[in-house]
């Protein structure tokens, strides 16, 4: 069973029920706590209403989360599957229940974290006050510690439950989790058996102090508490990134790790070094550096590297990341009987989906290709765009196109960005004329008319 | 019986014609009765169920097939369908005929398939052959096309536990069509799939082809709104390839299991143009096939061909418009097909806004599939199988370099399969040693067998483009 992101997707009536008091303290001593009380008044419920290009269409669907006020300029922190850059209208409600909007700051999918900045105009013409919290030292908690997690299960705000620690160096990783994009290969995180429902994404994990010691990501569907946060330490180095570049970016080298487990002994290593190379990503730069599956990570710039457990991946992925885009590094690898060094230039990470837009005469959704789709399904170029949707009865359904589909030409036109679609599309919208597509189905090459 | 009191009173009337007129009238559905008996006692000669054994890793299975006979010298051809491709000739075993009606058998050799035809060749042991008449020998000098509403006749066998007894199946001429083969459409099944039709004069009218599967809807006590099926008849078909297009065929009996020599092009993904693109492309009421990809080192790339070329002519004959669409690529294979290596075919080619002309002289088509070589390890749980020409293309590999082998069969449950290998995978490395040929693997994964103190060995495959490294714990 795979964990499941825990945005709610409740119609907003559900907000009268949400209106009930907050009564009464989950623990006696979190209650007493003046940080306790602060970190409440610091939590939010946040209503996002997205855009989604679906089945050919532009929609918007509603969606809620939960977050936490950083700072008393307005900075909230939130879960990347509340609230992307397909959000269009975000609004807060703070402890105090008044509704502010908040525009994105920025968001990180891989750490599923996303940071919002409230209207600070509209707080100050409406004399609003808030309280913002603080970050604990994630690294220091211990198995069994207590921790509450606050936010806004089903709609339901400012609810508080209680748990501990149950690990706090968790591995997994997701292809799809954050709304399609790829999460988790960079970090640990922190496994709570506080209840963690869908509503609750986004909002704080803390210690007994009101301390932010995790930001609430996910929880098994059909478990009993088993709840995922992504540590402090790591949100607190995204949240200082996001507030600079409004986004992060990471350095790509094409190396699928695996764990060792019990290979040392095949591979004749001594103990605790290395790191298997499960696969290298084709045309990556570490093919083009001549690194392959079953070769032996020993070292990373001299520094040795240790994997031989699923949970000490992320860390290694992550030195390997946070180089800036286009440095050189050296890995030190061995082969067989030899163990040479081999330098690779970092590329950019990109994540496997693309932009999408909606070319709605046609109805036809489309989501741009990336080098990481183009990759990984064997596409000799990153040029085109996918098919994401359909709607039954248009000009693109009735040509025969499908959801997968990769138009690569447009009248003849290569397809190397979403802009020759969109304009080829606004032409069209202008003046409906048949227009001649080439698609990619597999590796089946077709031609489609799409006419009015 | 309607028509008797208007006999009666014709022949009250007179003349000695009309006498005769109406005791043909009158007799004629009794002669014809017995005229189908007889026909069809002829033409069982023609008949045959023929049985062998498909032999995996892991089982032995009898199949049953019906074929037609050609010659005198207990020729045998089977549809396409008889066989399954993934299956080498070297695991079919014990070929049998059985005429129909009977529980004996003879022993049989298969010859190989044709592949212009698609047919399997068998041919059965002498003591048999005095029975048997060729198809030939009921076919008209120069064969018509059944026309519309024309009744046809065929013949059916029951299962193996019934002695194949033959029974007599009859419909009429719904359509005739190019697929790309002049194809008649029976209203119902006329015949088994691979045996003969006849026409009410009892001429070889054609051969029943694999049925079409037809769209029905179940209803059930618990889903009232029916849900949409398609069925297949497996044993009987409406579908008829006309004696014309069997006839001059019947003398590609191969000259080894494989068909060779096999005409090689070297273009992958043949994809038909619809009505609507040809009007575009402003190529009137023809068809045209786009080139998905051309495989590097094939003839066709020798000779020019581009990926996304689109083929609109062969040999200057535009290629003509069937319905459905998808036939025209069936047409173009069977021009490569009906031609042999060394022979040039000449596309005119779209490309962009240009008209080429592209002749390609065709090359032999590298090792197949099923003549891969191939061995299983039981101790493993794994077939390996040669790495070859198509597999590299099916990898998108470079077919320059065939390297490594094919895990052709994972036992179930089997050490391989538990540590994670998967039918199909590509086997790059054995124990960190990169294997360059199949006679290399095998070797060192007969030594691994062979080694009763080993406890694992490390395999790294490739699926998708990706590698893994599986641990087999043996």
């Amino acid at each position: 069973m795979k964990p499941t992101t825990v945005k709610s997707f409740l119609a907003r009536s559900i907000f009268a029920l949400s209106l009930a008091v907050f009564a009464g303290a989950p623990a006696a001593r979190a209650g007493m706590s003046r940080g306790f009380n602060q970190l409440l008044d610091a939590v939010v419920r946040i209503d996002v209403r997205e855009v989604a290009f679906e089945a050919g269409t532009k929609r918007l669907a509603a969606g809620i989360g939960s977050g936490v006020i950083l700072s008393d300029d307005g900075l909230i922190l939130t879960n990347a599957h509340v609230a992307s850059p397909r959000a269009v209208e975000i609004s807060v409600t703070l402890a105090n229940l008044e509704r502010v909007g908040a525009k994105l700051v920025g968001w990180d999918h891989w750490t599923d974290l996303a940071l919002l900045r409230l209207d600070l105009a509209e707080v100050r013409r409406r004399h609003l006050t808030f309280a913002h919290a603080k970050f604990g030292d994630s690294d220091k908690l211990f198995l069994g510690q207590t921790v509450y997690a606050a936010g806004t299960p089903h709609g339901l705000a400012r609810t508080v439950t209680r748990g501990i620690i149950s690990n706090n160096n968790r591995y997994f990783e997701d292809e799809r989790a954050v709304n399609g994009y790829e999460t988790g290969a960079f970090n640990t995180w922190l496994q709570t058996d506080a209840a963690i429902n869908p509503g609750n994404s986004g909002g704080p994990l803390v210690d007994e102090d009101g301390r932010v010691v995790g930001i609430n990501a996910r929880g098994y569907l059909g478990a009993d508490n088993l709840g995922f946060a992504i540590p402090a330490n790591i949100a607190r180095r995204i949240v200082a990134g996001l507030v600079k570049d409004g986004s992060i970016t990471r350095s790509y080298i094409g190396l699928v790790p695996g764990a060792l487990q019990d290979l040392e002994n095949f591979y004749a290593l001594s103990l605790n070094t290395g790191v298997l190379v499960n696969s290298i990503d084709p045309g990556s730069p570490a093919a083009k550096a001549g690194l392959r599956g079953g070769d032996i990570l020993l070292a990373i710039d001299g520094k040795k590297v240790d994997g031989r457990f699923r949970e000490q991946l992320p860390p290694i992925q992550n030195a390997i990341a946070s180089r800036p885009v286009g440095s050189t590094i050296a890995l030190t690898v061995k082969r067989g009987a030899d163990t040479r060094d081999y330098v690779v230039t970092t590329e950019k990470l990109e994540s496997r989906v693309g932009e999408e837009w909606a070319l709605e005469k046609w109805g036809l959704s489309v989501r741009k290709v990336s080098r990481t789709y183009a990759r990984e399904n064997q596409l000799a170029t990153a040029d085109g765009v996918v098919v994401i949707g359909v709607q039954p009865g248009y000009p693109a359904d009735v040509a025969g196109l499908q959801r997968g589909d990769v138009l690569t030409k447009i009248n003849q036109l290569r397809i190397d960005s979403l802009e020759i679609v969109r304009r080829a599309h606004e032409n069209y919208a202008a003046k409906p004329e048949a227009v001649l597509v080439e698609a990619q189905r597999s590796r089946q090459i077709s031609l489609y008319v799409l006419k009015p | 019986m309607t028509l008797l009191p208007a006999c009666f009173r014709s022949w009250r009337a007179g003349p000695a014609l009309t006498r005769a007129a109406v005791v043909w009238l009158l007799l004629a559905p009794v002669l014809r009765a017995a005229d189908i008996a007889t026909l069809f006692a002829e033409r069982l000669k023609s008949v045959v169920a023929v049985e062998y054994y498909a032999e995996t890793e892991s089982e032995r299975r009898s199949a049953i097939s019906y074929g037609t006979v050609i010659d005198t010298e207990g020729t045998i051809i089977l549809p396409s369908v008889a066989i399954n491709p993934r299956m080498a000739p070297s695991q079919l075993k014990e070929f049998k005929v059985y005429r129909p009606g009977s529980a004996d058998s003879v022993p049989a050799e298969y010859l190989g398939q044709d592949a212009l035809t698609g047919w399997h060749f068998v041919r059965a042991a002498e003591s048999i052959r005095s029975a048997l008449t060729p198809i030939s020998a009921f076919a008209a000098k120069t064969p018509a096309e059944p026309g519309l509403a024309e009744e046809l006749w065929g013949i059916g066998l029951r299962n193996k536990d019934e002695d194949f007894t033959p029974y007599v199946l009859t419909s009429r001429v719904a359509l005739v069509q190019g697929l790309p083969q002049r194809t008649a459409i029976a209203q119902q099944e006329v015949a088994g799939p691979g045996l003969p039709v006849f026409n009410r004069a009892g001429e070889f009218a054609g051969l029943a082809l694999s049925s079409f599967g037809q769209n029905y809807v179940q209803f059930s006590r618990d889903d009232r709104g029916g849900l949409p099926v398609i069925m297949v008849n497996v044993e009987e078909s409406g579908a008829v390839l006309v004696a014309a297009e069997v006839l001059p065929y019947l003398e590609r009996v191969p000259g080894n299991l494989f068909g060779r020599p096999l005409a090689w092009l070297g273009a992958y993904g043949l994809e038909p143009v619809d009505p609507e693109v040809a009007k575009f492309l402003k190529l009137g009421n023809q068809s045209a096939v786009v080139v998905s990809e051309v495989i590097e080192g094939s003839p066709a790339a020798a000779a020019g061909l581009k990926d996304r070329d689109i083929l609109v002519a062969i040999d200057g004959r535009p290629l003509p418009r069937f319905k459905p669409d998808r036939v025209v690529v069936g047409y173009v294979g069977r021009e490569i097909q009906r031609r042999r290596p060394g022979d040039a075919i000449a596309f005119t080619v779209l490309r962009g806004a240009e008209r080429a002309e592209v002749t390609v002289a065709l090359g032999e088509q590298p090792k197949l599939l099923a003549e891969a070589e191939r061995k299983y390890f039981d101790r493993l749980g794994l077939t390996a199988r040669e790495f070859v020409y198509e597999d590299a293309v099916a990898r998108r590999a470079s077919p320059g370099q065939l390297e490594g082998v094919v895990a052709h069969f994972v036992k179930p449950n089997g050490p391989t399969a538990i540590a994670g290998l998967r039918t199909d995978d590509w086997i790059k490395e054995i124990d960190g040693e990169e294997v360059k040929t199949f006679a290399a693997a095998s070797a060192r994964l007969a030594a691994i067998e062979a080694d009763r103190m080993r406890t694992e060995c490390v395999l790294l495959v490739g699926r998708n483009g990706e590698t893994a490294v599986l641990r087999v714990k043996l």
